[in-house]
């Protein structure tokens, strides 16, 4: 298949390195001598899928630290995929070259609601049959991960197990059992293997539905088989695993750099955001491990670039020493560090102006909403007299562009609240112009809101397209001179909102979406809204009801189930403060906020510059 | 390897001259990048066996040194021939290489490759659609193509052809292959492309950057002292043995 493939197909491909693997630091197993096979599916194109730091966590992690293989899988771009479907090649690996249908274990990450309908087209390219109960002892077992399966069940007829949580923490141990339940029947194999803590496996469950839709019951089929599913968590991020000798592609891709993964977790709050609850709590890498991890890194891989990467950065209690040691070591030899994430607070922008000596491009702000009694609501705590400190410092100090993030269609919307995206808008433009000797850029990207499942705002409705469509267009009207709206598309939005908080009734509807052609819709340019539409109709599935009501508080969800570590309560709490505008602080300022999540996972805070003053230092 | 666009080439050999640890010179400026340039452009889908960069050090180096760091730190698909110091004295690559030769690797069936050669080297004009800047239009190649050699044998065969790079005329290999098509040869039979070599074309002769940095541009750096200094390095890709 290999000389097949470099002789006669990639020639005919656009962007060929895509298929070729040898990348540097690639390993390449021994195929005979391995324990388990595993491919490792990233349910995208190669230059997004490479760019993902958990693919290079558990890549390292399976074939450095067990005996066991994993090799790896993208989706093939269109072009490709139209060529193997021509001339019968079926999805392979690309460490040897081998069909995914020779592999024990088939894992796709999920980061994305829409990648569904790639993983259903990389099933079909690889002649495994896409539903679970298609699929017996011979095909691969197809697994997934990822914060997608925080709400596994509109997936569930697709999958035979979810693995949910920190997937460096159970992966091993999942490998292995995988390897002393061959020859198990199916069935006993997954309940074998549900018997960890954090595996999922739907086919061991029975779910019932009321005549108006909601959850009836879930229950398992089997005695030994667990009611919850809790989430694994990782304690301590110093002992966990992390690659030294991350691949290094040939083809440029997305992020192209080294990572330095600084802390996982959030604990600002915000009521919106779905990884600031499930990856709870926060745990830190201590500063000795993140220097000789850049070193390493940097040694054994060449990048001209390192980025610290987490859900907020500068929130890293040792962040400042941490900053000016990778300058002073790294800076020389012109390579640059950089920050995903700005706070928006002044020290932040102190803090990039560090970094960024020289390449003063775009500064990237989050406000989110326009007034401060809505970011009340969603409990983002930043002032608009902190916001504009910040974009005064950073106009001060030679930037040129700026971008600032907004949501709409966030709970207790009012029209003050997009007049206020525009006048904050404008008061930055006029903060700039003032400071800056040209014209300044303005832009903001504005994205719909979208309830998610673990969220405090698990209950609440999603605006209606036609809602999102008349706030766009009220916007677009205000546009002023040098800046910039974009808005993402609202169709997206509400499939993405349409399975978030959906369940095993969906399957048919996704099933439907991929047979009419649907795939990449993440892509603008192959996202097709009227074939979901149409497959929505054929299965006779409302949407609405996923994302049109205002749930009740004595809603059972299809994802109770699954054991976060953060009480219902607590999320219904948050929702309530909420209601009443009235914010909840970071538990590392003001103490504990009860969410239940450290005595769950019977972790405590994992805070290196200590636990209570590490925020106040710094401000 | 062959599959590499240019950009991806300079990115693998900054990041290979990184882990080697080289001393390279940065330059000034907003975004400080390796001072790395290379000779010709490397078309998407072939490989070359003799491609040039030149690289400027911040400090000087010994050549022996430099050439051990840089080829444990190549990715294996890439092989590090010889490694020349320059002083800065040396004009560009890009403004010396003036030619370059392609092989065409061929499989049965194909014309005699003897007759095929007489037969086009006699003709006057060669014509093909380019495929550079005047993209469609006709472009007269034959006085770009300086010389060919064939090799066959019962199953096998093998072309190289020397043209011309740069102005006035500059041979594409896609256009090469268009020729090859045009007179006698399918898809089917051309089994591999490659770029053998990039030459200075003085007369009769094609002399490498190597020889021609030998002669006029190596009185050595670090001789009055004064940095900066470069190097010349040749690297190579693998061919696929089948």
């Amino acid at each position: 298949m290999k000389d097949q493939l470099f002789r006669d197909i990639l020639s005919r491909v656009a962007k060929p390195a895509r298929y070729t693997g040898s990348e540097l630091n690639m390993i390449k197993k021994d195929w005979e001598q391995a324990g388990v096979k595993m491919a490792f599916a990233f349910p995208d194109v190669y230059e997004v899928g490479m760019s993902h730091v958990g693919g290079k966590i558990l890549y390292g992690l399976v074939n450095e630290k067990s005996r066991h293989l994993l090799e790896r899988v993208f989706a093939p771009w269109p072009d490709m995929e139209a060529i193997m479907r021509a001339e019968q090649i079926p999805l392979f690996s690309l460490e040897s070259f081998r069909p995914v249908l020779d592999f024990e274990v088939l894992g796709f990450s999920l980061q994305y609601e829409l990648s569904i309908t790639n993983v259903l087209n990389m099933l079909d390219l690889a002649g495994i049959p896409l539903w679970s109960r298609e699929r017996n002892e011979a095909h691969p077992l197809v697994i997934a991960g990822g914060p997608v399966v925080f709400n596994p069940e509109p997936f569930a007829d697709f999958f035979d197990i979810f693995i949910i949580g920190d997937g460096e923490e159970v992966l091993l141990e999942f490998l292995d059992k995988v390897e002393t339940s061959r020859g198990l029947e199916k069935v006993e194999k997954l309940k074998r293997l549900a018997a960890i803590e954090g595996v999922y496996a739907p086919a061991l469950y029975n779910v019932e539905y009321r005549e108006d839709g909601i959850l009836k019951s879930f229950e398992p089929r089997f005695a030994e088989v667990p009611a919850r599913v809790r989430k694994r968590v990782v304690k301590d991020l110093d002992q966990a695993y992390y690659p030294d000798k991350p691949l290094v592609p040939y083809m440029e891709i997305t992020h192209d750099r080294a990572v330095l993964e600084v802390m996982r977790g959030c604990q600002r709050g915000c009521r919106f955001c779905h990884a600031g609850i499930v990856y709870r709590p926060v745990r830190e890498r201590s500063l000795e491990t993140l220097e000789s991890q850049a070193r390493h890194q940097l040694q054994n891989t060449g990048y001209e670039e390192i980025s610290l990467a987490s859900l907020s950065s500068l929130d890293y209690s040792g962040i400042d020493p941490l900053l000016k040691g990778l300058v002073g070591n790294y800076g020389e030899k012109g390579i640059g560090v950089s920050l995903p994430s700005l706070r928006v607070d002044a020290f932040s922008i102190d803090l990039a102006n560090e970094v960024q000596k020289v390449r003063k491009t775009t500064l990237t702000l989050a406000p989110e909403a326009g007034t401060q009694r809505l970011r009340d609501i969603i409990n983002k705590n930043v002032s608009e007299e902190q916001l504009l400190d910040a974009v005064e410092a950073a106009f001060k100090s030679g930037w040129l562009s700026l971008k600032l993030y907004f949501m709409i269609g966030l709970p207790g919307e009012r029209e003050e609240d997009l007049e206020g995206i525009i006048e904050i808008l404008q008061k930055v433009k006029y903060i700039g112009d003032k400071y800056s000797r040209r014209p300044v850029e303005i832009r903001a990207s504005l994205a719909s809101f979208v309830p998610k499942a673990h969220t405090p705002f698990q209950w609440r409705p999603q605006n209606t397209m036609a809602e999102l469509d008349s706030k766009q267009q009220f916007l677009s009207r205000r546009r002023r001179k040098r800046i910039k709206l974009s808005f993402h598309d609202r169709r997206t939005s509400y499939l993405e909102g349409v399975i978030a908080r959906g369940d095993r009734r969906l399957a048919p509807v996704i099933y439907l979406a991929w047979q009419k052609g649907c795939k990449f819709d993440g892509w603008s340019e192959y996202f097709n809204f009227d074939n979901w539409q149409d497959a929505f109709r054929e299965s006779e599935v409302e949407p609405e009801f996923y994302t049109g009501r205002q749930r009740p508080y004595e809603e059972s969800f299809p994802w109770d189930f699954i054991d976060i570590g953060v009480s219902k309560e607590f999320l219904q709490e948050e929702d309530q403060k909420a209601e009443e505008g009235l914010t909840t602080a970071d538990c590392r300022q003001e103490g504990c906020s009860d969410c239940g999540i450290c005595l769950a996972m019977e972790v405590s805070l994992n805070i290196k510059g200590g636990n209570v003053d590490a925020l106040e230092k710094q401000i | 390897m062959k599959f590499l666009g240019n950009l991806d080439m300079m990115h693998l050999m900054e990041r290979s001259l990184r882990r080697a640890a080289i001393p390279y010179a940065l330059s000034e400026g907003f975004n400080p990048h390796i001072k790395l340039s290379m000779g010709t452009v490397l078309p998407v889908g072939l490989w070359g066996e003799n491609e040039y960069f030149d690289l400027e050090l911040s400090q000087r180096m010994d050549i022996i040194d430099f050439r051990q760091k840089l080829s444990v730190a190549l990715p294996s698909c890439l092989q590090l021939g010889e490694c020349q110091e320059i002083n800065d004295s040396a004009p560009s690559l890009m403004k010396i290489i003036n030619a370059a030769s392609y092989v065409f690797l061929l499989e049965p069936p194909f014309p005699s490759l003897d007759k095929w050669k007489e037969e086009l080297l006699a003709r006057p004009s060669l014509t093909v659609r380019s495929r550079g800047k005047k993209k469609g239009l006709d472009k007269e190649l034959r006085t770009g193509i300086y010389r060919i050699e064939v090799e066959q044998s019962l199953n096998f065969g093998r072309v190289e052809i020397w043209v011309a790079v740069g102005e006035p005329v500059n041979v594409r290999y896609d256009e090469l292959g268009e020729l090859l098509l045009q007179t006698g040869f399918t898809q089917k039979s051309i089994a591999e492309v490659f770029r053998s070599g990039n030459y200075i074309r003085e007369g009769s002769s094609y002399l490498s950057p190597l020889e021609v940095r030998l002669d006029k541009h190596t009185s050595p750096c670090g001789h009055s002292g004064v940095p900066p200094c470069g190097v010349t390095i040749k690297v190579g890709g693998m061919r696929v043995n089948k």
